[in-house]
C-alpha cells in the first residue's frame, strides 16, 4: 500500500466515523466547542502521524487511542474535570444497602476518573473487544479486565454478575 | 442491564452538531495542503519505543491563495503577518511536549525577518532539547511526569507595530511559565527594544519604582493579590532588568511583564503592567510609539 492510499484510507474512516468519535469527544468534555476542538486536533495529528499506523487493521485502535489521548490532555490543559475523591464519589453514587432505583448511570460514568470512563464508553458503548481496547490504551488484556471490574465496582452496579466482559 | 442500555442510549443520542462535517473536512484538508508543500522538508524524528510519533511539521495556517491576494490589493498595504508555525509533538505517557513556532513573514527587511524567525526556531529546539534531557533523566530513575509547551500570541498588530509574546510552559508538578515579547514597527521594519525608547538608562528606575508603587497599591486593595518587592528583610523585585519583557499595545501605552514567579507567587501568573504614559514622559525620547 502506498501512502497515499494509506492516507485515503484513513481519511475515509475518519469521515465515515465522524459522528461515533464526535461523541466519544463529546463524552469527555461535556461541550460543543471543545469536543469540535479535540476531533480537529485528533485528525490533524492522525494525519501527520499517518506513519505510526504499521498495520492498517489496528486503524480503528489506532484513530481511537490518538482520540483518547488528545480528549485527556485536553481536560488536563482546561483542568474543566475536577478530580472527585473516592470519598466524595462514594457519596453521591447509591450504596449497596439502599439500592436508589433511579440513579442516573449515565451522569455516573461522568464522575468516573477520565481513564475509567474511556473504559466504560469503549466497551459498553462502543461495544469494542478487550482485546481491541488493550491494544488501544496499550495495555495488556488481563490489566484491562481488572481496570474494568474496579471502574464497574466503582459505578455500584450489579453489572459484574451480569456482563460477560 | 436496562441501565447500562439506557446509558448507551444516551450516549448515542449525544446531539451531533452541524458544524462536525466542516470541522472534519477542514482538518483533512489542512493537513494535505500541508503535506502536498511541504513534502521535502517533512523531517519525522522518532524514539523506537514512542507510543504516538514524534514529528516535526510545519504548517502555513493560512489559505495561501488569501495570502496571495492580500499582497496585491494595496489599500492592505503592508502584509507583515505572523502566518506560519512550525509544530513539535511529543506525546508518551507521562511526557508530552507541545511547541509552535511563530514565524514572521511579509517584512521587506529580510535580515529582521531571518533573525527573528531563527530565533522563534531556535528558543523552541533549546526547549525541545531541553525537554529529551530531562525526558531520559526522568527514565533512567525511573519515570515521572514532564511536559512543556510553548505557544505565541499576536498581542498587538495595528498600522505602526506588531507585537509577538512567546510563551514557554514547563510542567513538572507545577508549572512555570516564561514570556517573551518582540515589537516590531512595522512601517520601518525594526526591532523596538525597551533602551531605544528612552534616552537613557533614566527609565529603568522610573518605571521600577511605579510598578512597585502600583504593587503595594494592589496588595493593599486585595490581601489575594502578593507580590515580591525587594525590602531589607526580604528578597524581591529590586528593579526592572534594562531589557525587561515589554510591549506596545494598540492605544500606544508601555505594558510590562514579569514572568510566572519572576515577582509573584505562581498563582498570579505571568503579570504585566500598563504604565500610564505621564509617568515616563520625560524619559521618552519621542511620542512617535508611546503616547
Amino acid at each position: 500500500m502506498t501512502k497515499s492510499e494509506k492516507f485515503q484510507l484513513v481519511e475515509n474512516y475518519i469521515v465515515e466515523n465522524q459522528h461515533a468519535h464526535y461523541r466519544l469527544a463529546f463524552s469527555y468534555v461535556k461541550n460543543k466547542e471543545s469536543a469540535l476542538d479535540i476531533i480537529q486536533d485528533s485528525i490533524m495529528k492522525a494525519l501527520r502521524s499517518i506513519d505510526s499506523l504499521e498495520q492498517t487493521e489496528y486503524l480503528k485502535t489506532w484513530f481511537y487511542r490518538i482520540l483518547i489521548n488528545t480528549s485527556i490532555d485536553f481536560i488536563h490543559k482546561n483542568k474543566r474535570m475536577t478530580v472527585v475523591e473516592d470519598e466524595v464519589l462514594d457519596f453521591h453514587l447509591p450504596s449497596h444497602e439502599m439500592d436508589v432505583p433511579d440513579i442516573d448511570l449515565y451522569e455516573a460514568i461522568d464522575h468516573l476518573a477520565p481513564k475509567q470512563k474511556t473504559l466504560i464508553i469503549l466497551r459498553f458503548f462502543e461495544d469494542m473487544k478487550i482485546e481491541d481496547i488493550a491494544t488501544t490504551l496499550g495495555v495488556n488484556q488481563n490489566t484491562i479486565k481488572t481496570r474494568l471490574y474496579t471502574a464497574l465496582r466503582k459505578l455500584r452496579t450489579n453489572m459484574e454478575e451480569k456482563v460477560k466482559v | 442491564m436496562s441501565k447500562l442500555n439506557e446509558s448507551k442510549k444516551q450516549y448515542n443520542d449525544i446531539e451531533i452538531p452541524t458544524e462536525l462535517k466542516q470541522v472534519v473536512s477542514k482538518s483533512i484538508q489542512t493537513v494535505k495542503r500541508e503535506q502536498s508543500r511541504k513534502k521535502s522538508s517533512f523531517k519525522k524524528v522518532g524514539f523506537g519505543f514512542v507510543a504516538a510519533a514524534a514529528i516535526f511539521v510545519a504548517s502555513v495556517n493560512m489559505n495561501p491563495t488569501l495570502a496571495q491576494s492580500m499582497s496585491t490589493v494595496p489599500i492592505l498595504g503592508s502584509i507583515v503577518q505572523v502566518v506560519s508555525i512550525q509544530e513539535i509533538t511529543v506525546e508518551e505517557d507521562t511526557y508530552n511536549a507541545d511547541l509552535k513556532v511563530p514565524n514572521v513573514t511579509g517584512l521587506t527587511n529580510k535580515e529582521l525577518e531571518n533573525s527573528l524567525n531563527e530565533k522563534y526556531i531556535a528558543e523552541n529546539k533549546a526547549l525541545y532539547e531541553g525537554f529529551q534531557k530531562e525526558m531520559e533523566a526522568l527514565k533512567e530513575v525511573g519515570g515521572g511526569h514532564h511536559g512543556v509547551v510553548s505557544t505565541y500570541e499576536v498581542v498587538t498588530d495595528t498600522d505602526e507595530i506588531l507585537s509577538i509574546s512567546r510563551y514557554e510552559v514547563n510542567i513538572v508538578g507545577s508549572s512555570s511559565t516564561i514570556m517573551r515579547t518582540d515589537t516590531i514597527d512595522k512601517k520601518n521594519e525594526v526591532l523596538i527594544t525597551l533602551p531605544s525608547l528612552f534616552k537613557d538608562n533614566g527609565y529603568i528606575e522610573t518605571i521600577s519604582t511605579y510598578i512597585k508603587g502600583e504593587m503595594t497599591k494592589e496588595m493593599a486593595a486585595d490581601e489575594m493579590n502578593i507580590y515580591w518587592i525587594a525590602s531589607e528583610e526580604e528578597i524581591g523585585l529590586e528593579s526592572i532588568r534594562p531589557d525587561q519583557t515589554f510591549s506596545i499595545t494598540a492605544d500606544h501605552k508601555l505594558t510590562i511583564s514579569f514572568d510566572k514567579y519572576e515577582v509573584a507567587p505562581g498563582y498570579m501568573g505571568v503579570v504585566t503592567f500598563e504604565i500610564p504614559t505621564d509617568v515616563i514622559k520625560e524619559e521618552l525620547i519621542s511620542d512617535y510609539y508611546i503616547k
